[in-house]
């Protein structure tokens, strides 16, 4: 992006106080969010939870490879494909339930990213933006032509998950509330993920990557091995992604869960409309852009929640003709964001905040 | 071995309409050092404007060129203006999912306007074929492979012989330089962008008798131009003319040897390797 987040490493000491803050704040929002459910009941605004934290999970997933690595894969949908595929056939041909489907489906999207890892990685620039959607489009390709394995387009119908029996407790996966708990805990584990990352050694390393890869090369970093490195958290996140998709939508096919357009492209999209590399970026991304694309493929969970009223012609005329196109606001988002907040609302964020702080700064006490 | 011959025709003759999509690609890229992923989109407007023209005035989509081509270049030469032009300083990457989301916004503007319905042109023509030396040869494919060897010919020639043609070349040579000597970059690039929009549109309308007429349309599109220019070498006119014949023979020799709807598959594996190997491309220079 054009204006790199500041490197954790500066942290002053108010600094640190306003990330403890943020980090009381993050833990607040989430525990509001765990009692959601309880206070309100009512289907949309649950489903609504769901697909926002699957987006926040996606987008924080890519953003270990495409915000802190700076390598922008726009092929992300083969490792969620994946992951949706092994867990749904896991299912279906050999009766494995989806609580070890979801181990496999990760550790498929890690095997699978570290053979497309080890093609494109190498490349540069827009090389390896094209070299990462045509590693997509030949999975899509695939799972369409090796029909007897796949199913071929007519893809499969997942039956309902079987009971999860624990010690001294029985989940049932009917409905919207455990998926509401489930996204929302792998939501959360994304984001932690990825501030770990950012901390740690493989952070800076992957920031030098991104900064400028000849120098970091001249430094000792090893390139390929850091970002295989990224690549495979991030695959591994994509590919439960994509099976907990597969489980909430109950129905996968080729061109639904290996799209460029449905999948690869919001993950980019999410987390450089919040601030690719940020910890927060992907999150704020995802709670701009979800619920608009959301209400334009369907009006009708507006009228549910009493935003709009039943028969009025709003709901008719984006049922008719925004529903199909939701993707139209998307497209133009893209636009505008690259022109006018290249380093995401985050960053924009960020950058007010700044200058509004910057000046009335009391002199420092002498040490 | 009638069969591979009847399929190598076919391949050369899609081919031709290959070539014209990547030249349009790789001269913006050349000129701008932009890669424009919205190229697609322009092939699929100039698709619905052949078929718009088609069932609302009964043109032939042949005929509509002289509407299509003109349209797509102010199109294109807008966009340049309006918004491509203004990110030309921007990150490599930001210029990218800027054009990604041009293609967006233009596909889903299309199902806005024409549903996502599937569309078919059929002429009269649309399934007649011809016998050659005991291959058969589908007419509009024919007719769109030489539309297309014309349109790359009558380029060659604007590009090597008038002044805006060798100002073009010079501005993807060398941009500051060209500058230097007084060239003006900036209409350069518009011109450069209306006419890969224009051959693109052309393309498009030329496809339009033979192709389902889709708002999604232009992702292949869009990815097989990619491999078309990288293979012949990103900037290279005459790179992407043979990259787009190699691409259309590949996928009509896979259609037939390997399984028909693997032609793309191989297509994109072939380009992945290509990558690994010579990342500079196929007929491309060694990169610096």
């Amino acid at each position: 992006m054009l204006a790199p987040p500041p490197l954790p490493a500066s942290a002053s000491a108010p600094r640190a106080g306003a990330r403890a803050a943020g980090t009381w704040l993050a833990a607040a929002a989430v525990a509001l969010l765990a009692l959601f459910p309880v206070l309100v009941a009512r289907p949309y605004p649950l489903h609504m939870g769901v697909v926002l934290f699957l987006a926040v999970l996606e987008a924080a997933a890519w953003n270990l490879v495409g915000g802190i690595a700076g390598q922008y894969s726009v092929g992300h949908a083969v490792y969620f494909g994946a992951g949706a595929y092994a867990a749904v056939m896991l299912l279906e041909r050999l009766g494995i339930a989806p609580w070890w489907g979801i181990w496999a489906a990760a550790l498929c999207a890690v095997l699978l990213g570290l053979v497309v890892g080890t093609i494109t990685l190498r490349l540069r620039g827009p090389y390896f933006v094209l070299a990462s959607i045509a590693a997509a489009e030949v999975a899509r390709l695939a799972v369409l032509h090796f029909r007897a394995f796949t199913h071929g387009a007519q893809g499969f119908v997942v039956a309902e998950p079987p009971v999860l029996r624990l010690p001294g407790l029985s989940l049932t996966f009917d409905g919207k509330r455990p998926f509401y708990y489930l996204t929302l805990a792998l939501a959360v584990l994304a984001v932690a993920v990825n501030r770990a990352v950012l901390r740690s050694r493989l952070g800076y390393q992957l920031l030098a990557v991104r900064e400028d890869q000849d120098a970091a090369h001249s430094l000792g970093i090893r390139l390929s091995l850091v970002k295989n490195q990224a690549l495979a958290i991030s695959a591994a996140l994509t590919g439960v992604a994509g099976a907990v998709f597969a489980g909430y939508s109950r129905f996968i096919d080729p061109d639904t869960v290996f799209s460029l357009t449905d999948v690869s492209v919001p993950m980019v999209l999410y987390c450089l409309a919040g601030g690719a590399g940020t910890v927060e970026g992907p999150v704020v991304g995802a709670l701009l852009l979800v619920p608009v694309s959301e209400a334009l493929r369907n009006p009708r969970g507006l009228v549910s929640l009493g935003l709009l009223p039943a028969g009025s012609g709003v709901v008719g005329f984006v049922e008719r003709h925004l529903s199909q196109a939701h993707q139209l606001v998307y497209g133009l988002l893209l636009v505008l964001i690259v022109l006018f907040a290249p380093e995401g609302v985050a960053g924009l964020l960020r950058r007010l905040l700044r200058r509004s702080r910057a000046r009335p700064r009391p002199a420092p006490p002498p040490a | 071995m009638i069969l591979f011959l009847q399929s190598l025709l076919s391949g050369v003759l899609m081919g031709g309409v290959y070539a014209l999509v990547g030249i349009g690609l790789t001269l913006v890229f050349g000129v701008m050092r932009i890669v424009n992923f919205a190229h697609g989109e322009l092939v699929m407007l100039g698709m619905y404007l052949a078929w718009f023209l088609f069932t609302r005035l009964g043109w032939d989509p042949y005929l509509s060129l002289v509407v299509v081509a003109p349209a797509l270049f102010l199109w294109g030469a807008l966009l340049q203006a309006a918004v491509v032009g203004r990110a030309l300083h921007a990150l490599p990457e930001n210029q990218m999912l800027l054009t990604i989301g041009l293609g967006l916004a233009m596909s889903n503007a299309a199902m806005l306007a024409f549903t996502a319905d599937y569309r078919i042109l059929t002429t009269s023509y649309s399934s007649s074929g011809l016998q050659v030396l005991g291959l058969s040869v589908s007419e509009p494919m024919l007719a769109a492979f030489l539309v297309a060897v014309g349109v790359t010919a009558g380029l060659y020639l604007f590009l090597l012989r008038t002044d805006t043609g060798r100002a073009i070349r010079a501005t993807a040579q060398d941009r500051e330089a060209a500058q230097l000597m007084g060239i003006d970059v900036r209409r350069m690039s518009l011109v450069a962008f209306g006419l890969g929009a224009a051959l693109a549109g052309t393309a498009g309308a030329l496809v339009s008798p033979t192709y389902y007429i889709y708002p999604q349309v232009g992702g292949a599109f869009t990815l097989k131009a990619f491999v078309i220019v990288v293979l012949g070498g990103m900037g290279s006119v005459v790179g992407a003319t043979l990259g787009g014949l190699l691409v259309g023979v590949t996928e009509s020799l896979a259609a037939v040897y390997v399984a028909s709807d693997l032609k793309e598959l191989v297509v994109y594996s072939l380009f992945l390797l290509v990558l690994v190997a010579r990342p500079s491309g196929l007929l491309g220079k060694a990169r610096a």
